[in-house]
């Protein structure tokens, strides 16, 4: 999981490049990388009296690009619909939460490193898409990320990522699945709200 | 004595034919069953990674359907599956490709979702997850592991 989630804030942290066959899905995922790039970079941003104020600022983008209640009801799959509304909007937040800052403070410690990111193509069915990545790290070797979308008006929204072929929600999905058949739910909300960083608010 | 007992080894290997030859075909009966008395559903992988007419569709490691088809479709693998009637698939149902010990059978697992919706018959199962490529995640740990940059942050030429 660590190396999944490692990739993933390589590909929000490396450059971009190459862009091939670059529709709506492409562009937007291509916007959020650079923005997030952007506020990486920013040596304003950089000091630690506003390390909170650049956190948020990332977290933004990201709520912008990733549909967390979809990635939240998909992780939890079929266990989903058998939670309250007020349960689900809880779990939506723990989960969301715990992504997120996960990112952070990845990013916080790795910093931007620099490296290459080609947009390989995407693929667009009724209102869902997905676009497919290629990242290049500094020593040269290759990760595959494919980004899966779903259409919200005019945005395009994520719901899973795969990073060299293994889903995101999929292996969220199966990990709810054989805690929830040995355990109870209120064990897993419990788990997440360990797990989720103290110092953040 | 030595002619019965001829007789009787001689009976037995029949006997054993016979049953399994009924086992085989009660084998092939239920597989064609299952095709003829189920639901088609299709999903498209990046890597079918050895599938094939027959391979079995599992929920919980339970069989529920067959693979009836795989052919090639822009460059993906498009697979055809069967399922059994009664077994509902969620909309955001997820089919990965799995195999039975390191070196052992193929089959498509097939994870259920959280949607109200379900797949109709000729439906698409939207959300897949390729074969895992073991061969190339090993020989990238290990280019990887070679392939440190240099001092500079330079990569290696």
């Amino acid at each position: 999981m660590k190396t999944l989630r490692w990739l993933l804030v390589a590909q929000l942290a490396a450059g971009s490049s190459l862009c091939a066959r670059a529709g709506e899905p492409t562009a937007q995922i291509r916007a959020t990388t650079d923005k997030i790039l952007v506020l990486l970079s920013d040596p304003a941003l950089k000091t630690d009296a506003r390390k909170s104020e650049r956190r948020q600022l990332i977290r933004s983008e990201l709520d912008r690009r990733v549909d967390w209640a979809a990635v939240a009801r998909s992780s939890l799959g079929r266990y989903w619909p058998k939670r309250t509304r007020a349960e689900q909007d809880e779990f939506i937040g723990l989960f969301s939460r715990l992504l997120a800052e996960t990112c952070l403070d990845k990013l916080d410690s790795n910093g931007a490193d620099p490296a290459k990111i080609d947009y390989l193509g995407e693929k667009i069915i009724d209102d869902y898409a997905s676009v497919k990545t290629q990242i290049t790290t500094k020593d040269q070797t290759v990760h595959p990320v494919e980004y899966r979308l779903q259409k919200a008006g005019k945005d395009w929204r994520i719901y899973d990522v795969l990073i060299e072929g293994v889903s995101l929600v999929k292996n969220y999905r199966d990990q709810f699945d054989e805690i929830l058949g040995k355990t109870s739910y209120e064990k897993l909300v419990a788990d997440l709200r360990a797990k989720i960083p103290r110092e953040t608010p | 004595m030595k002619k019965a007992y001829l007789e009787f080894v001689v009976g037995l290997f029949l006997a054993i034919g016979i049953g399994c030859l009924a086992w085989t075909s009660i084998k092939l009966a239920r597989k064609e069953f299952l095709v003829r008395n189920g639901y088609e559903v299709q999903a498209t992988f990046s890597n079918a990674g050895g599938l094939c007419s027959g391979t079995p569709v599992v929920i919980a490691g339970v069989e529920i359907g067959r693979v009836k088809g795989v052919r090639l479709e822009d460059y993906e693998a498009k697979v055809h599956m069967v399922i059994q009637h009664g077994v509902l698939l969620q909309k955001d149902t997820m089919a990965s490709i799995k195999t039975k010990g390191l070196i052992g059978e193929k089959y498509i697992e097939l994870t259920p979702g959280a949607s109200d919706e379900t797949i109709k018959p000729g439906g698409v199962i939207r959300d897949t997850q390729p074969e895992m490529d073991l061969e190339a995640l090993i020989a990238k740990y290990i280019q990887g592991s070679l392939a440190k940059p240099d001092d500079k942050g330079q990569p290696p030429h």
